[in-house]
C-alpha cells in the first residue's frame, strides 16, 4: 500500500480501488493560519524582525520569500514562499494544436526549455498512441544530459556557488573564513586546492576560477546540446514520435567530444563539493541542519530505454523502471513506489493559499486504467488565474500546492540518485552499480584518468547534501550520456537511422501524460485533447512542487519547512546588520526555477507581470 | 529585471556619435571589413520581438560583402561564447526594442561607451542570463566584462510599446522600421571600402 492518506487501496494484482466510497471521499477540511503569536513577537521584541527578499537573487524567475526571525534565539519562527508572477500556460495551451504544445510550453522556462518540450512530446505521444523510434530515444536522452549537466553545474558554480565564497564566508561569516586559511582540503588531489581558502577563493562571483570554468562548460554542453537539437533553448526539431531531424556518426563524434570534456569538470566537482560539506560540518555541526527536513521527495524518472519505452499509459509501470533514473516517491526516508501509475495517482494540487479559484466537477473520476482519481489531479484541474492581494493567512502565491498523498515532497536532481539506489532496480550497469545505499559511477577517463566514485545516501539532509548530490548527479548525468552515445552509434552501425514515427492527430478523446524531470527535478504534462484539439494542459514543474504555498492543513511547502528548520548561524553585529545567507543557502540549495510568462490572456481581463509585487507591503 | 539604469542609455541629443568614433579598420584578407548587425529579443512579443524579426527583414535585401546578419536572441552567454570563438569583428551593431520611457517608436543610435555597473549588477545580470533572461542591457554588460566586444559597438533601439502575445509591430514601431534599416546602413557604411 503506497497511500497512507489518500482513499485508494491496491489488490494483490496492482489494481487499484476507492476506499470507504461515501459523497466525496477525497473531501477534506482545511485548516487557517494562526498568525497571532507571530504578531505580537513583531510588536514587542526588537530582535524578531520580519526579513523578506524579493527578488531572491541568483535564482531562475521570480521567487519572492518572507521569513520572521528571531535573531536573539537565532531560529526562523515564519517562512513564505512567493512565486510572484503567473505562468499560465495552461490557459494559453487550452484549444490549440496539441503538436503547438511542444513549442509553447517550451517556453515555461528559458533555463530548460528541452524538457518541457520533450515532456510535451512524451504526453502528445501517449495521447496519439505513438511511439518514437530507439535511435529518437537515445538522442532525446544525450540532448537532454546535456542540458541536465549545463544546468547543475550552472548553479553549483553561478547561482549557489557563491554563497560559498570567499566574498560571501568573509562578509557573513568572519570567523569561519578565518578557518579556511588554516584548513587543509581532503580532495584536493583531486580538485588541485591544499587549503580551503583557496578553493573559497576560487569559487568567488565573476572572478573566480571555478565561477568562470562553470561559464565555459555551458558553453560545450549547449553545443553538445545544438549538435544533436540543433537549436538551444527552445529546441524546434522535437516532434511527437520522435525528432524531426536525422544524425549521422559526425555529428555524434561532435557530440562526444563535449561529453567527454564533462568528465574531468564533474570529478573535480565532486571533489569540491565534498570539500565544502566537510569543511562546514567541521566547522560547527549545526551546519547540518541548514535547509533540513524530512525525506520526502518524488521523481517521475527520466533516460527511456530505447528498448522499453512504449509511450502507453498501460505499460507506464514497465517502462518507468526501466529507466536510468528510477521513477519514485520517498516519504520519511523510505521508497514506498516507484511505479509511474502510483506515482500518477498520488498527485494532487491544492489552491487554498494561490491566487486561483477552486475549480469545480471531475471530468476524469479514474485514470485511463481505472483507477480512482482524485478530483485535485491534474487530469481534473482547471486553472483560473484570480489576482489579489498578499494575506500571509490567506494567499500569496502564484505557485499552487502540490502534493503526493497529501504530504509535501520535494523535487530535485538528487532525488534521482537517492530513488534509484532505494529502488535497486536499475538495469543499465556498464557505468553505475547499486549497493543498499548508495550508487557507484564510474567516470570514463579523458585527460584526468577514469575513476569510480560513490554516493551514498547521506545520514543528514540539507542544503549541503542538495548541493553534493548535485555534483554527483553530474557524473551521473555523464556516464548515462556516454551508456546512450554507445547505444546510439551500435544503431548507427546497423543502419538503423530512423528518428520519427509517422502519425495523424487523431479527432477522438484521448488522455495523455508526459512522465519527465528536469534539470532541478519532477516535470509532468497532463494532457486531454478531443476533436484534435487541447482540452485541458496542466504542467507541474520542479519549482512549483518546491515553491509552493502552505497546503490546506496548513502545513509549509518544502522552502518553506527547510528554512523553518534553518538555524541562524551567520555572524552579525547587529540586527540591521543581517544578511539571511543560513536562509538564503537553504532557498538556494533546492536550485529554485521560477520562470513564467509575463503575459497571458484570461477571458478579456489582461494580467501583466505587476499583478503582484514586493512582499514587503503584504496584508496580515 | 530593472531597466538599465546604470548603463550608458542615453536619451537625449547628446548621445555619442557612433560614427565619430575614429577607430581604424582592420581588413580581412578579402578586404572587406568584419560587420555584424545584430537584433536582440524574444519571439512573440510584438514590439519587443523587434530585433529577431528585424533580422529576418534584413536578410530579405542585399548586403556589403562582410557584413553578417544575426539573430542574437539565444542568450548573453551563448552570444559571449560564440563571439569568442570567432574573429573579431570590427563594428558590432545590435538593434533592440527597449522600454525606456521615451516616446514609442522613437529611434535612437548611439556608441557603446563600455561603461559598466558595480560587480553585484554584472553578477545579478550574469545569473539573469544564465537562468534565461535575454536582454539587450544584458547582453552590452557581460559582453563587454569579459571583453568579448569590439571596440566599436554600435547600439540602436526603439522604444516599444505594444508588449502582447504576437508577431505584428504596434503601428509606431512599424512605422519606424525603415529609419532604423536606415540607421543600420549609415552605422555600417563609414567602414565599407567605397
Amino acid at each position: 500500500m503506497c497511500f497512507r492518506n489518500l482513499p485508494i487501496e491496491f489488490d494483490a494484482q496492482g489494481g487499484a480501488t476507492l476506499r470507504g466510497g461515501g459523497a466525496d471521499p477525497f473531501g477534506y477540511e482545511t485548516k487557517a493560519i494562526d498568525r497571532d503569536e507571530i504578531k505580537k513577537l513583531l510588536a514587542k521584541n526588537g530582535y524578531v524582525k520580519a526579513v523578506d527578499y524579493d527578488p531572491v537573487t541568483r535564482v531562475a524567475g521570480a521567487l519572492g520569500f518572507h521569513s520572521v526571525v528571531d535573531l536573539e534565539n537565532r531560529k526562523v519562527l515564519e517562512a513564505s514562499s512567493i512565486a510572484t508572477l503567473f505562468r499560465g500556460y495552461e490557459v494559453i495551451l487550452k484549444g490549440r494544436d496539441p503538436r503547438d504544445a511542444i513549442f509553447i510550453s517550451s517556453r515555461a522556462c528559458g533555463v530548460c526549455g528541452g524538457v518541457h518540450s520533450t515532456c510535451s512530446a512524451l504526453a502528445i505521444e501517449m495521447a496519439f498512441k505513438i511511439c518514437p523510434p530507439p535511435l529518437a530515444v537515445i538522442i532525446r536522452n544525450l540532448a537532454l544530459s546535456m542540458e541536465f549537466i549545463w544546468d547543475n553545474s550552472m548553479h553549483l558554480f553561478m547561482l549557489a556557488g557563491p554563497d560559498y565564497s570567499e566574498a560571501m564566508i568573509k562578509k557573513t561569516e568572519p570567523t569561519l573564513w578565518d578557518k579556511a586559511t588554516r584548513t587543509e582540503t581532503r580532495w584536493g588531489s583531486i580538485h588541485g586546492y591544499s587549503k580551503m581558502s583557496d578553493l573559497f577563493h576560487d569559487m568567488n562571483p565573476l572572478v573566480g576560477k571555478l565561477y568562470l570554468e562553470g561559464l565555459e562548460l555551458s558553453r560545450m554542453a549547449r553545443e553538445g546540446y545544438v549538435t544533436l537539437m540543433s537549436k538551444y533553448p527552445h529546441p524546434e526539431t522535437i516532434v511527437p514520435g520522435g525528432i524531426s531531424h536525422t544524425v549521422t556518426i559526425q555529428s555524434f563524434n561532435v557530440y562526444l567530444n563535449r561529453l567527454m570534456k564533462t568528465f574531468d569538470f564533474a570529478k573535480r566537482g565532486i571533489a569540491i563539493w565534498n570539500d565544502i560539506a566537510d569543511f562546514f560540518y567541521d566547522a560547527n555541526e549545526k551546519y547540518k541542519e541548514c535547509g533540513t527536513r524530512p525525506v520526502n521527495m518524488a521523481d517521475l524518472g527520466i533516460w527511456d530505454d530505447p528498448n522499453a519505452y512504449d509511450a502507453t499509459y498501460e505499460n507506464c509501470d514497465a517502462w518507468g523502471e526501466r529507466r536510468w533514473a528510477t521513477p519514485g516517491v520517498i516519504l520519511d526516508g523510505k521508497l514506498v513506489t516507484s511505479k509511474l501509475q502510483q506515482i500518477n495517482l498520488g498527485i494532487e494540487e491544492f489552491i487554498e493559499h494561490s491566487y486561483y479559484e477552486n475549480w469545480t466537477g471531475q471530468p476524469h473520476k479514474t485514470d485511463p486504467l481505472g483507477a480512482p482519481l482524485s478530483p485535485h489531479h491534474p487530469w481534473n484541474k482547471e486553472t483560473k488565474p484570480k489576482p489579489a492581494g498578499t494575506n500571509w493567512r490567506e494567499k500569496y502565491s502564484w505557485a499552487t500546492a502540490p502534493r503526493w498523498d497529501r504530504v509535501a515532497v520535494e523535487a530535485g536532481t538528487y532525488a534521482r540518485p537517492w530513488i534509484t539506489v532505494l529502488a535497486g532496480k536499475l538495469p543499465h550497469r556498464r557505468f553505475l552499480d547499486l549497493t543498499p545505499d548508495s550508487m557507484k559511477i564510474l567516470i570514463p577517463k579523458y585527460l584526468d584518468p577514469a575513476v569510480e566514485v560513490e554516493w551514498k545516501i547521506p545520514p543528514v539532509f540539507n542544503a549541503f547534501e542538495r548541493n553534493r548530490a548535485r555534483a554527483y548527479s553530474i557524473a551521473y548525468q555523464c556516464v548515462v550520456a556516454y551508456d546512450n552515445w554507445l547505444m546510439g552509434m551500435d544503431l548507427l552501425k546497423t543502419g538503423d537511422y530512423r528518428t520519427s514515427t509517422p502519425f495523424e492527430v487523431p479527432k477522438d478523446h484521448r488522455m495523455g501524460v508526459g512522465f519527465w524531470g528536469a534539470g532541478r527535478g519532477w516535470l509532468s504534462h497532463h494532457l486531454e485533447l478531443d476533436k484534435g484539439a487541447i482540452v485541458n494542459y496542466q504542467i507541474i514543474t520542479p519549482s512549483t512542487l518546491n515553491a509552493c504555498p502552505k497546503d490546506p492543513w496548513g502545513n509549509p511547502g518544502p522552502y518553506e519547512e527547510a528554512v523553518l528548520a534553518t538555524p541562524i548561524l551567520e555572524e552579525f553585529a547587529s540586527p540591521e546588520k543581517f544578511k539571511g545567507i543560513d536562509i538564503l543557502r537553504a532557498i538556494r540549495s533546492f536550485d529554485p526555477c521560477m520562470p513564467c510568462t509575463t503575459h497571458i490572456y484570461a477571458g478579456d481581463q489582461h494580467i501583466t507581470c505587476e499583478v503582484n509585487t514586493c512582499a514587503c507591503g503584504a496584508d496580515d | 529585471m530593472p531597466a538599465g539604469p546604470t548603463i550608458d542609455t542615453p536619451r537625449s541629443a547628446a548621445a555619442p556619435d557612433p560614427d565619430a568614433s575614429g577607430l581604424t579598420t582592420e581588413l580581412d584578407s578579402s578586404g572587406a571589413p568584419r560587420l555584424l548587425v545584430g537584433g536582440v529579443g524574444y519571439r512573440l512579443l510584438r514590439d519587443l520581438s523587434f530585433g529577431p524579426l528585424l533580422i529576418e527583414r534584413l536578410a530579405r535585401e542585399s548586403w556589403p560583402d562582410g557584413v553578417e546578419l544575426e539573430d542574437l536572441s539565444y542568450g548573453p552567454v551563448g552570444v559571449m561564447h560564440n563571439l569568442d570563438a570567432r574573429p573579431p569583428y570590427d563594428r558590432i551593431v545590435l538593434v533592440a526594442a527597449v522600454k525606456r520611457g521615451r516616446p514609442a517608436g522613437d529611434v535612437l543610435r548611439y556608441a557603446w561607451r563600455r561603461q559598466l555597473p558595480d560587480a553585484d549588477e554584472i553578477q545579478a545580470r550574469v545569473a539573469e542570463a544564465v537562468t534565461g533572461v535575454i536582454s539587450l542591457d544584458n547582453l552590452l554588460i557581460i559582453a563587454t566584462y569579459f571583453d568579448k566586444l569590439p571596440r566599436d559597438v554600435v547600439v540602436i533601439e526603439v522604444e516599444a510599446l505594444d508588449e502582447d502575445w504576437g508577431e505584428e509591430f504596434s503601428p509606431e514601431v512599424e512605422r519606424a522600421v525603415p529609419r532604423v534599416i536606415e540607421e543600420i546602413r549609415r552605422s555600417i557604411s563609414g567602414l565599407l571600402p567605397s
